[in-house]
């Protein structure tokens, strides 16, 4: 007989020894383990779980979200198609700002506006101008002279407990900015910092550097008293490439495109009671100008706001919760002296509203949400004694709506309705329903959807409208299917369809006399399918997803198709028909995570150039890939050290215009070197006393 | 000119999907964790009163038909007494079984048995405990709610209980919901 089996039986019994008294020693503790279980108190035994401790994918398809319907629901069963970003998504990704967080949700997608300025589209759909609405913390940031919003080193990242996006419309709820979709930033309030948190970025590109942030934070819950504050600064620029525009004119964005966030928040809550306050300050420079070079030095452009909130939950009984909400804020956007081509801007406008919701449970299946909101306009011009239409330097608009939702559960489906009417005194008013079907059986689910919503003109938009004209609330239909499966129980995959349909959209042209007004005209929208998988397993995370969109059958904005360069009008400006994202992180130890992730464009349309006759003409740009890698290692407790490559081919993805204005595709940022840090001490240990 | 037919090897791509899913049922489904409801159904022992006749001897614990409750429940019993008194599980199959038990677990399969179960055990001192959702609505004394976020909380119909002739703990009653 051979000597190897005899070998075999030996390693093995050998290797199988240690592991058998561990064994033991484990099933004494266990038994141990199991008395101790069944001792636990009456309070403990409200913690428990019907299926046991989650692992890190059923705690984040399980969360908890309000975002879509006001009454918190799961992700799987929440009316809306919806993303979920968590703050260590984040912290792995080694995200230098909400455009790479952002971009890797299906859908969502940045392009370039006016002077140097990033904003959002969603499904193909330039949602930049009041289209799609962003909160923080429940509070609006979209500017309201125009309804923007811009991206690019600006919020604090690092304070981000968690961002739920509705990738579809939430005027139902949230009114005329969420036409298209809302983003909806969570921060870390005071008893999720329980101490001090600081940290900073730093991060290099080709030619100079493009981020230098600074964050700190303080807040800490004291009984029912709960309090804090953040500061976040920095400079980042741009792009360290070169713009050129149609006349060849050229400039180095190096310190002709800063960026630089300067974002403070402070929060005191006591029992139901709170107040906010937001003060952010985002202050740019740049010579893109309308898409010409400005000559001379970069201009100096702010952004200013400052948001107050006072809040009341006042919860009668158990069922009952009535919740009065006054918010004050005051904006000076897009503020610049005046320079070549264009005059000075300096207009600050205010929206001081009152807001009562009450929300009452029936019983466990049935609760109803019933609301009323009244909101008044300001406006001021500090350079025009007579800017508005009006004649005069100020201008006042207001707006009151009333919105309900009822939301029934039943065995064999979830069924949520809900409308929401605004009437404002100079455009009219605006009725948005919306119904909704979801339902998860085990490991499938799905979600049918349809909504209205609409675009409320903005102020500059009324004043922008000729009388005769008559400018009016734009109206969008949205019709969406999701089915997902849950393939085991670390992972996922979900399949949406949606078809987007905007009646009479808010455009911007020029009158006979070169003025600029705005106008309902024609029609817009798209259509398309949202895939996502997504793989969590302790020591590797994989996600990928799918996004593709087509213009095709749909009324088109001519300032935003392609018609005049292509037979195939399937494609909108700015937007790749078909976007895929890719992450994969993995985890050698519980302090270490590499993640590398992708983000792959199809091919996209662009103004690149003017013909002899000043024309401006259109450009096919390839398909591009960019590819990121971070490590993060948390060497003690609280310390997170990370390093990282953005765009390691050095593809210099360019933000293009998605409509037809004379701007070039503005430069994004070369190959960036990233350093991150972040550093968190408690004040005390959180309770680690693990029920099961 | 003609294109060449791409040719799909459907076996492999078959062969290949199978071995993706086999992959992916390597992992199991969330499954209901049932010795969080056995913790339950021990604290229901221990805060709901029985007459006292029935407070002597052994406690016995049923369950109707077939559960993979009755493994941990089984468990309990060799872990654990209540007041000093053995626990006793036994498995029934009609209802006529649970005669002379003390508590009776319904699980999901049997939930159409709860009605038959409050007819027949009315003026008996048993404690009813459904799994599934709305059965204390039904007749049961006690029944499971999943809530939204995955906890596991129970409803309570304290009209059943007190006509079994059993008493609740106050601090029960604050932990779950009446429902009447």
């Amino acid at each position: 007989m051979s000597k190897e089996p005899l070998i075999v039986i030996v390693l093995a019994i050998l290797v199988c020894l240690p592991w058998k008294m561990v064994s033991q020693t484990d099933s004494t503790a266990a038994k141990k383990d199991t008395i101790d279980f069944y001792d636990m108190s009456l309070e403990q035994l409200l913690k428990m779980r019907a299926h046991g401790v989650p692992n890190e994918l059923e705690k984040l398809i399980n969360s908890l979200i309000s975002v879509a319907s006001k009454k918190p629901l799961n992700t799987r069963e929440s009316p809306s198609i919806i993303s979920l970003i968590t703050a260590d998504d984040i912290l792995k990704s080694g995200a230098r700002d909400l455009i790479d967080v952002l971009r890797t949700i299906p859908g969502l997608d940045f392009g370039v506006d006016v002077e140097g300025v990033v904003g959002v589209g969603i499904r193909g759909n330039w949602a930049h101008e009041g289209k799609m609405l962003l909160l923080v913390d429940g509070l609006e940031m979209n500017e309201i002279l125009f309804g923007t919003t811009q991206f690019g080193n600006h919020y604090p990242l690092d304070l981000i407990k968690r961002i739920e996006v509705i990738r579809g419309p939430g005027s139902a709820i949230y009114g005329g900015f969420a036409e298209y979709g809302v983003i909806n930033i969570i921060t870390k309030q005071g008893e999720d910092l329980n101490g001090i948190s600081t940290g900073g970025i730093y991060g290099q590109g080709q030619n100079d550097y493009l981020h230098r942030n600074a964050y700190f934070a303080i807040g800490n819950k004291v009984n029912d008293f709960e309090y804090s504050f953040m500061g976040h600064m920095g400079d980042g620029q741009r792009s360290d490439q070169d713009y050129t525009d149609f006349y060849d004119s050229t400039y180095n964005m190096a310190r002709n495109s800063n960026i630089k966030p300067n974002y403070f928040s402070a929060s005191l809550k006591y029992k139901g009671l709170s107040y906010r306050w937001i003060g952010d300050y985002y202050n740019t420079s740049m010579k893109d100008g309308y898409g010409d070079v400005v000559p001379g030095i970069a201009v100096q452009e702010t952004f200013r706001s400052t948001f107050h909130e006072l809040k009341y939950v006042i919860n009668p009984n158990k069922k009952l919760s009535i919740t009065p909400r006054f918010t004050f804020k005051s904006q000076t956007p897009w503020s610049s002296k005046s320079y070549t081509g264009k005059e000075a801007y300096n207009r600050t406008a205010t929206r001081a509203l009152g807001n009562l919701t009450a929300s009452y449970n029936l019983n466990r299946y049935v609760n109803f949400v019933l609301g009323a909101e009244y909101y008044q306009d300001k406006a001021m011009d500090h350079e025009d004694s007579s800017y508005f239409s009006n004649g005069k330097q100020e201008v006042s608009y207001n707006n009151y709506a009333f919105f309900t939702q009822g939301l029934i559960k039943t065995r064999p489906v979830n069924f949520i309705v809900g409308a929401r009417y605004d009437k404002h005194n100079v455009y009219g008013d605006a009725f948005v329903p919306r119904v909704g079907l979801t339902k998860k059986y085990g490991a499938f689910h799905f979600k049918a959807l349809y909504s209205n919503s609409f675009r409320a003109p903005s102020i500059e938009n009324v004043n922008g409208s000729p009388d005769s004209l008559n400018i009016k609330p734009e109206l969008t239909k949205v019709a969406e299917l999701e089915l997902g499966y849950k393939l085991g129980r670390r992972s996922i995959i979900s399949v949406n369809l949606f078809d987007i349909t905007t009646n009479d959209p808010i455009v911007y042209k020029t009158d006979s006399n070169n003025a600029d007004i705005y106008v309902n005209e024609g029609g817009s929208g798209t259509k398309g399918v949202e895939a996502e998988y997504k793989l969590r397993f302790k020591k590797v995370n994989f996600s990928v997803n799918y996004a593709f969109y087509t213009a095709a059958n749909k009324k088109q904005i001519t300032d935003y198709s392609i018609s005049n360069a292509s037979s195939d009008t399937s494609a909108l400006l700015a937007f790749a028909k078909h976007r895929v994202n890719f992450s994969a992180i993995w985890n050698p130890t519980e302090k270490l995570s590499i993640n590398l992730n992708a983000s792959l464009y199809g091919s996209r349309w662009a103004y690149t150039s003017v013909d002899s006759t000043d024309t401006s003409a259109l450009e096919e740009l390839p398909s591009t890939v960019l590819l990121n890698l971070f490590i993060n290692w948390e060497p003690v407790d609280g310390l997170n050290i990370g390093l990282g490559c953005y765009d390691i081919l050095n593809q210099k993805f360019n933000f293009i215009q998605p409509y037809n204005g004379y701007h070039p595709p503005l430069p994004g940022p070369s190959r960036e070197i990233v350093f991150k840090l972040q550093y968190n001490l408690r004040f005390k240990a959180k309770n680690r006393k693990v029920v099961k | 000119m003609r294109k060449k037919p791409v040719i799909v090897n459907y076996k492999a791509t078959a062969i290949a999907l199978l071995l993706l899913c086999g992959s992916f049922n390597s992992a199991k489904a969330q499954e209901t964790d049932y010795k969080a409801y056995t913790l339950f159904i021990y604290n229901f022992m221990k805060y709901v009163e029985w007459p006292e006749a029935q407070s002597k001897g052994d406690f016995i614990l049923a369950v109707m038909g077939d559960s993979p409750i009755n493994k941990e429940l089984q468990a309990l019993a060799s872990a654990k007494k209540i007041k000093g008194r053995n626990i006793v599980l036994r498995k029934c199959a009609t209802v006529e079984d649970t005669y002379g038990c003390h508590l009776v677990f319904v699980p999901n399969s049997k939930s159409a048995m709860v009605k038959t179960l409050k007819d027949q055990t009315k003026d008996k001192p048993v404690l009813i405990v459904g799994e599934r959702e709305g059965l204390a609505k039904k007749g049961a004394s006690l029944s499971f709610v999943t809530e939204e976020g995955d906890e596991l909380k129970f409803d309570i119909n304290k009209k059943e209980i007190e006509q079994h002739q059993l008493k609740i703990s106050g601090q029960l009653v604050s932990l779950g919901t009446l429902i009447n």
